[in-house]
């Protein structure tokens, strides 16, 4: 037996330090690939020195319609951090218990993490339900919405429904793949994801019930310009029906390739929204298009999905890793909470690439007056608070506030008037 | 085997399935005088039932002579029925007479009663009588069910499918008309919704305070004539998580995707399977497993929809895999013109399970409450839910191939867990 024991550890402990220097190098190759993809998805139009001046919400608006609009919007963003919290709170609860009703299930693996799935997700529905319904309480009292309560349950019931089916797959494929590859589920379950966002994406206009195509011909032939001018090819613009669940303006762009959609609520093309403004609108969503941003949304999804799944594949470890049902609870905790503190990194993303196409609209329209006039109508319509408090702002926010982009169209003028 | 104390209300089947082609070929033209007789009857009921009520809310029992008019009335009713849906052959008598009918209902004397059952005895019975009108065409009391009696009304008729009973009668009346003779199964499966009936009434008639006993195992209940290809496995000990009973309907929603998909792979297979079978004379081994497994799996999953089960069910409908589960025997040879017939046989006990579904659909709507409100299943709910399944099971597995034998329509005696056993029947079931 000419073995020596501290030849072998110190071999052991050569190969462990090798093996970590390895994984460092590896590591830091992979974040430098990630800020690079980061830098070049980050590019804008919008030029960098753009000086945007200060707005002042009051020498804009009247003083009952900014009342209004930071009246509504703090009942809002406080019913929405109170179900933030809530919700975290009810999946931590859920995480440390949830895995007792494995014994509920005699349907193997993946279908007990199939259920645990759902039933997290059931119990995240009966603990948000009160904030929601003080939420429409709220927009019924303030005329956003007319959906009667029942309606509104009955509807959110059967959304529940259809996320009941999503997370079930979801767990089919990562449950499916943890089995043989273990911990190296979150390599292959990126990709995958990444591929069925781009499905989603691709499919969406589709699911979008009450369209309608736009009757306003001469905005239908300004769309048509402005496809022109864009070379973005033939994007059909789409009325959609919101019913009584809104009397909010909204508009997206939607689709990829042969399935892109400008979609208007039917909100925007009615008063007080002027012709002018529409134009703003269809624009703004067409720059959307034309810079490629729902490409660049899931290349930003990618980035975040990979390095997420990763760590729920860490954390999950504890608890026998994704491929037991019992880690399930955990990784749905894992997976609101790194949602949450991503929150103020993907608004900054998005806040970014609907600042880009206001841009694209203002060099489109060269009409700041009624691009100011569309974001004022944010304001009194939406009851957009025009400039929110910092944390709403970080949390929140998804597009430039009301102020920013008014300020965007005031830093506009002057450079096209210097350019001619 | 019932699960509890026999209830006081028993039905009781003397009737040797022998019929008169004559009398079946004209029984609705025959029973016309009864027809008028009950209608007759039924309103004098209306108005004793309302004065029982008043004395047995004063006097906490119901006197005897108000007690036998009343008794008289649900026997004469079951034996009337008995006889529009051929589970009797003689004509039967105007006076409800004790022991005068094959198919005939024990009742006992009067008894005290809680007055507070009492007065609140027409919506504690309401479920009953909704059961009651899926089994037995009727909400219980004078009810003018009969045959296709409620047919002006779309509306009731729809929703109940003119009764269990009614339904099997239609298809016993050709049967009957070429043989002579009731099918064992028809005629038991008939007692049963007559017995439910007969204790609806009583129920609501205030001559016992026992609720109605939705269970088909319990008497007169009897073993199959011959053991049948397709038989359920009870296992299930009637605990129910409040929880998944509180999302049942959306958690079936995975298994309804997965349903579709392998349904349209089973159709593919079935097809295959019947040239197959019409040119072997039997189904080849990996299309019988196959197809079987698509049975047991949609038997699996329509147990948990409808909560005659608790746990989540598996993706693969594996044998044994699940409280309640089907046991299908294993493939054997097959008559080639009952194969190449099939689709057109299976007519009729599509319609029966259909009608049977009414009634596991109210077992899930029933369960559903209270399950949520006592964490547990009433067992007579529960193997009512499985005899559907069975049925359901043997319909799909005849339909499917993997038998040529028909379904057994009648319920049997099966043997309960011992949970279910020790189990107590809901009373507000």
């Amino acid at each position: 037996m000419g073995s020596d024991p501290r030849g072998r550890s110190r071999a052991g402990g050569r190969s462990r330090i090798a093996k970590r220097v390895a994984l460092a190098l590896l590591l830091a190759l992979l974040a430098a690939v990630w800020a690079i993809a980061a830098y070049l998805l980050w590019r804008t139009t919008v030029p960098s020195g753009l000086d945007v001046p200060a707005v002042d919400p009051k020498s804009i608006f009247s003083t009952e319609d900014l009342q209004r609009a930071i009246h509504y919007d703090r009942f809002v963003r406080w019913d929405f951090l109170a179900t933030q919290v809530v919700l975290i709170a009810g999946l931590a609860v859920y995480a440390a218990y949830g895995a007792r009703f494995v014994r509920e299930s005699a349907a193997g693996r993946i279908g007990t993490g199939m259920l645990l799935a759902m039933l997290g997700l059931g119990l995240l529905w009966v603990v948000q339900l009160p904030f929601g319904l003080a939420e429409l309480w709220w927009q019924r009292r303030y005329d956003v919405s007319h959906t009667p309560y029942g309606e509104w349950v009955i509807d959110n019931w059967l959304a529940l429904g259809s996320e009941f089916l999503f997370i079930s797959f979801a767990i089919l494929i990562v449950m499916g793949l943890a089995g043989p590859l273990r911990d190296w589920w979150w390599i292959p379950g990126g990709f995958v994801f990444v591929g069925l966002a781009l499905l989603l994406t691709f499919l969406f206009p589709y699911l979008l019930p009450g369209q309608r195509p736009l009757r306003d011909q001469a905005l239908v032939a300004q769309a048509k310009a402005y496809e022109r001018q864009l070379g973005v090819g033939d994007i059909p613009v789409r009325v959609q029906d919101v019913g009584t669940e809104t009397t909010m303006p909204n508009a997206e762009a939607v689709g990829l390739g042969p399935t892109r959609r400008v979609i208007l609520w039917e909100t925007i093309v009615r008063p007080p929204f002027t012709f002018d403004e529409q134009r703003v609108v269809v624009a703004h969503e067409l720059g959307h298009h034309a810079r490629k941003h729902l490409w660049k949304g899931i290349a930003w999804y990618a980035l975040f999905a990979f390095p997420g799944a990763f760590i729920i594949a860490r954390v999950t470890r504890r608890r026998g890793g994704m491929r037991e049902p019992e880690a399930v609870p955990l990784s749905l905790l894992v997976l609101t909470v790194l949602s949450f503190l991503s929150l103020p990194v993907e608004n900054v993303i998005t806040r970014h690439i609907e600042s880009e196409a206001d841009w694209v609209a203002l060099e489109l329209t060269k009409d700041p007056a009624s691009a100011e006039g569309a974001f004022k109508n944010f304001t009194v319509s939406a009851l957009a608070d025009p400039d929110p408090p910092l944390w709403d702002y970080v949390l929140i926010e998804n597009h430039p506030t009301v102020v920013q982009r008014i300020g965007m169209a005031e830093a506009w003028r002057p450079r096209h008037n210097a350019g001619g | 085997m019932s699960s509890m104390e026999p209830h006081p209300i028993q039905v009781v089947v003397e009737d040797d399935l022998e019929r008169s082609r004559l009398t079946v070929f004209f029984r609705l033209l025959l029973a016309i005088p009864h027809f008028v007789w009950y209608f007759l009857w039924s309103i004098g009921t209306f108005f004793a039932a309302i004065a029982a009520w008043v004395v047995a809310l004063i006097t906490g029992r119901v006197s005897g002579g108000l007690h036998s008019f009343l008794s008289a009335y649900v026997r004469y009713t079951t034996h009337l029925f008995a006889y529009l849906c051929l589970a009797a052959n003689p004509y039967p008598g105007f006076t409800g007479q004790p022991g005068s009918y094959p198919i005939d209902v024990n009742i006992p004397p009067p008894e005290r009663q809680n007055r507070w059952k009492v007065g609140f005895r027409i919506f504690l019975a309401l479920p009953a009588l909704l059961l009651a009108a899926v089994l037995a065409g009727t909400p219980g009391f004078g009810g003018g069910g009969g045959a296709g009696g409620r047919g002006d009304e779309p509306g009731w008729t729809g929703w109940t499918g003119g009764g269990l009973i009614f339904i099997v009668a239609f298809f016993a009346w050709f049967v009957c008309l070429v043989r002579g003779r009731m099918p064992n199964g028809f005629r038991d499966l008939q007692a049963y919704a007559l017995r439910y009936n007969a204790q609806a009434q009583g129920y609501v008639l205030l001559l016992t305070e026992r609720y109605p006993n939705s269970d088909p195992s319990a008497p007169p209940a009897a073993l199959p004539p011959e053991r049948p290809a397709v038989q359920i496995q009870v296992n299930d000990d009637l605990r129910r998580s409040r929880i998944t009973v509180f999302f049942r309907i959306l958690l079936f929603l995975p298994h309804l995707v997965w349903l579709v998909l392998w349904t349209i792979a089973a159709f593919v297979a079935v097809i295959v399977g019947w040239f197959a079978a019409l040119a072997t004379g039997r189904l080849p081994d990996a299309l019988h497993r196959f197809i079987a497994a698509y049975v047991r799996y949609s038997t699996h999953i329509f147990a948990y929809l409808f909560l005659t089960a608790n746990p989540f069910p598996g993706f693969t409908g594996a044998a044994g895999s699940y409280p309640i589960d089907l046991e299908i025997d294993p493939p054997g040879p097959q008559n080639r013109w009952k194969t190449l017939l099939r689709v057109f046989l299976a007519i009729p006990a599509f319609f029966v399970s259909g009608a049977l579904n009414s009634a596991l659909f109210l077992v899930g709507l029933f369960g559903w409450f209270v399950s949520l409100a006592t964490g547990s299943m009433p067992a007579g709910l529960r193997n009512l839910g499985a005899y559907a399944q069975r049925y359901a099971g043997q319909t799909n597995a005849y339909f499917l191939l993997l038998t040529d034998r028909y379904p057994y329509g009648g319920p049997w005696e099966w043997a309960p867990t011992p949970e279910a056993e020790a189990e107590p029947e809901v009373a507000a079931a």
